[in-house]
């Protein structure tokens, strides 16, 4: 247990340069762009006052350590500006939307998940079968899939032509979510299928499976008890990279079905050049890939002793 | 099989060729014996072949100065292989065009990663100590950030252009390259030759780049492929977005985008350029898939 602590410290510890790093990235963006970056945090319809007053507020006028500090300091405080467009807080605007990409996010990993690992499985058993090498062109294909294409042919399918299911929106209840959710999560499956058929592939070929089959143990515990144990282990490392994968493919989705989330947030933001909320967006979004990978991590040594010694 | 058979004697009268050249014969032979590189190969040449070509091929204007009205939304016929779109431009003739600019954004990007990947990865490789603490360190970070959302934000403060994609995809996806060059480095340092090298006196940099960095063309000809299937993915999201190449210039992306309001009636304008996309995707997919498989069985766990 002792080991668990001082290596999810250790881990803590790691994702504090990343934060930082997130930091800095939002930060330079107001620079980064020519021009004034007052006038990009003050409303499109502004007199010169507003202009000097953001100028003031924000401290352009200091060196850039210093702004970059003074922004710190504000973030800490949990001030993360105010929308040109609505002027309302930003961390208030942010944090009304995250529910609903949670929502997004943790049903598409379940459906990426229930997809995969079986698949993966299956595959692995039948190695160089009609069927695995079926499995195989799947994964090639779907990950070949770009996320947007594939939300508008299904919304093209299910919804334009069959009206089975709604465009977009949240109106339609749990009806709404479907589309959205097997947009995010099928791309992601063909990692999860690919991942856990090389691993499941490895563990049939260890020494210790023939021995528990020489014992007399049925194939089904020896593969579903003793190897499954040990194949879903690189499964489960790679989560921290999926929820990457899956921060990314939610701002598409979510603009496609206009799903009130941050990443339709940050994409209209960009759109009507309301710059403190797309600040505020790329790093809540940002956070959230660190705190999944942090998590990913803390799961990984709970599952794999070996992992917390290493 | 003939072709096959020459490259097999060409490569055994080359025996006495060292470095670049040998590694390069030695990928071509062994990776055409694989179906995946062969296929992977032939999509991308197809789809490189009508990229170069599209200025001189028989089809329509992608960006018609004067649009006629009677043209908007036409369903596919033999006069338009894809039909119109909302402003009666010609859809076979816009992807064409379009993979011009994706593959150009594409292979520009993975070209500078490439270069920074390799110099920051060979660095700090190859000298270890501070340098490589501090380097690793960056790549680590660089390498845990997603690329997309990195890549968002940059292209969202530059603003939408052409170059500004290629800087923001660049600037998220070196870190790959660094990462592969840095592990290659670190072995390749330790062997022999390098060191015997050493003792006859070779500068540093002459060791890096005609020793060190040979060794390591395999695995990034494998991950400089994937990668710019990965590239491609992003600029055709990012212009989807709004915020990649600008709505003027053909792109899968915002071709996608404009098609999208139209997908009950005309379902052709978002249909075929998404098709075109994922079949290239694919091509570098399989051609950095099968190579890996080919070249390398270590390096399954580069990439899931």
């Amino acid at each position: 247990m002792a080991n668990l602590v001082s290596y999810i410290v250790r881990k803590l510890l790691l994702a504090i340069p990343i934060i930082i790093l997130a930091t800095f990235i939002v930060f330079l963006m107001l620079h980064l762009t020519p021009g004034d970056p007052a006038l990009r945090l003050v409303p499109p319809r502004h007199t010169s006052q507003d202009v000097e007053d953001a100028r003031e507020k924000y401290g352009l006028n200091e060196s850039l350590p210093v702004q970059y500090a003074s922004f710190l300091w504000r973030l800490l405080h949990g001030d993360m500006g105010t929308s040109v467009t609505t002027f309302t807080p930003v961390d208030i605007m942010v944090f009304n939307r995250l529910p609903r990409t949670l929502e997004l996010m943790a049903i598409g990993l379940t459906i990426s998940y229930s997809i995969g690992i079986p698949l993966g499985i299956f595959s692995a058993l039948r190695q160089n079968s009609v069927a695995d090498r079926g499995v195989m062109v799947f994964t090639l294909i779907a990950y070949a899939m770009p996320s947007f294409w594939l939300g508008i042919m299904l919304m093209l399918i299910f919804a334009v032509k069959l009206h089975w299911l709604p465009l977009g929106g949240t109106v339609g209840g749990f009806a709404s979510i479907i589309l959205p959710t097997i947009t995010l999560g099928l791309g992601n499956s063909a990692l999860t299928t690919r991942m856990m058929r090389s691993s499941m592939l490895e563990v049939l070929r260890m020494d210790y499976m023939t021995q528990l089959r020489s014992r007399g143990l049925p194939e089904r515990e020896v593969i579903f008890k003793h190897g499954l144990k040990n194949a879903i282990l690189p499964v489960i490392t790679v989560i921290g990279l999926d929820i990457g994968w899956f921060v990314g493919g939610a701002v598409v989705v979510e603009t496609i079905f206009s799903w009130p989330g941050i990443g339709k947030l940050l994409v209209d933001s960009i759109q009507n050049a309301d710059f403190p909320v797309v600040q505020g967006c790329i790093l809540i979004l940002a956070m959230f890939v660190v705190l999944g990978n942090l998590l990913a991590d803390i799961l990984y040594a709970y599952v794999d002793p070996r992992v917390r010694l290493g | 099989m003939i072709l096959r058979r020459q490259l097999n004697n060409l490569m055994i009268s080359w025996k006495g060729a060292r470095g670049f050249r040998r590694t390069m014969l030695d990928i071509v032979v062994r990776g055409s014996r694989n179906p995946m590189v062969v296929i992977g190969a032939t999509i991308i040449l197809v789809m490189v072949a009508l990229a170069i070509l599209a200025p001189v091929l028989p089809i329509a204007d992608p960006t018609p100065p004067e649009v006629n009205p009677g043209e908007k939304l036409l369903p596919p016929s033999t006069r338009h292989w894809f039909g119109t779109d909302n402003i009666g431009q010609d859809v076979f003739s816009r992807v064409i065009w379009a993979t011009r600019v994706s593959l150009t954004v594409a292979s520009l990007a993975i070209c500078f990663s490439l270069m920074i990947g390799v110099i920051l990865g060979l660095t700090a490789g190859y000298f270890g100590g501070a340098v490589d603490y501090i380097i690793a360190g960056t790549i680590d970070l660089f390498w845990t950030f997603p690329a997309f959302l990195l890549a968002l934000a940059l292209a969202a403060a530059l603003g939408a252009s052409l170059t500004n994609v290629i800087i923001a995809i660049s600037i998220s996806f070196w870190a790959g390259f660094g990462r592969l060059m840095r592990g290659q480095a670190l072995t390749v340092r330790e062997r022999q030759f390098v060191e015997a090298s050493r003792a006859l006196g070779a500068k540093n940099s002459r060791i890096m780049f005609t020793h060190v960095l040979p060794n390591c063309i395999a695995p990034l000809i494998v991950w400089a492929s994937i990668g710019v299937a990965d590239a491609i993915t992003i600029e055709s999201s990012l212009s989807f977005l709004g915020a990649g190449t600008p709505a003027t210039t053909p792109s899968w992306g915002n071709m996608l985008n404009l098609g999208m309001p139209f997908i009950s009636e005309a379902w052709w304008v978002a249909t075929f350029p998404g098709v075109v996309l994922l079949i290239t995707v694919l091509g570098f997919n399989l051609l950095g898939d099968g190579l890996r498989d080919v070249l390398d069985p270590r390096m399954k766990g580069l990439r899931r």
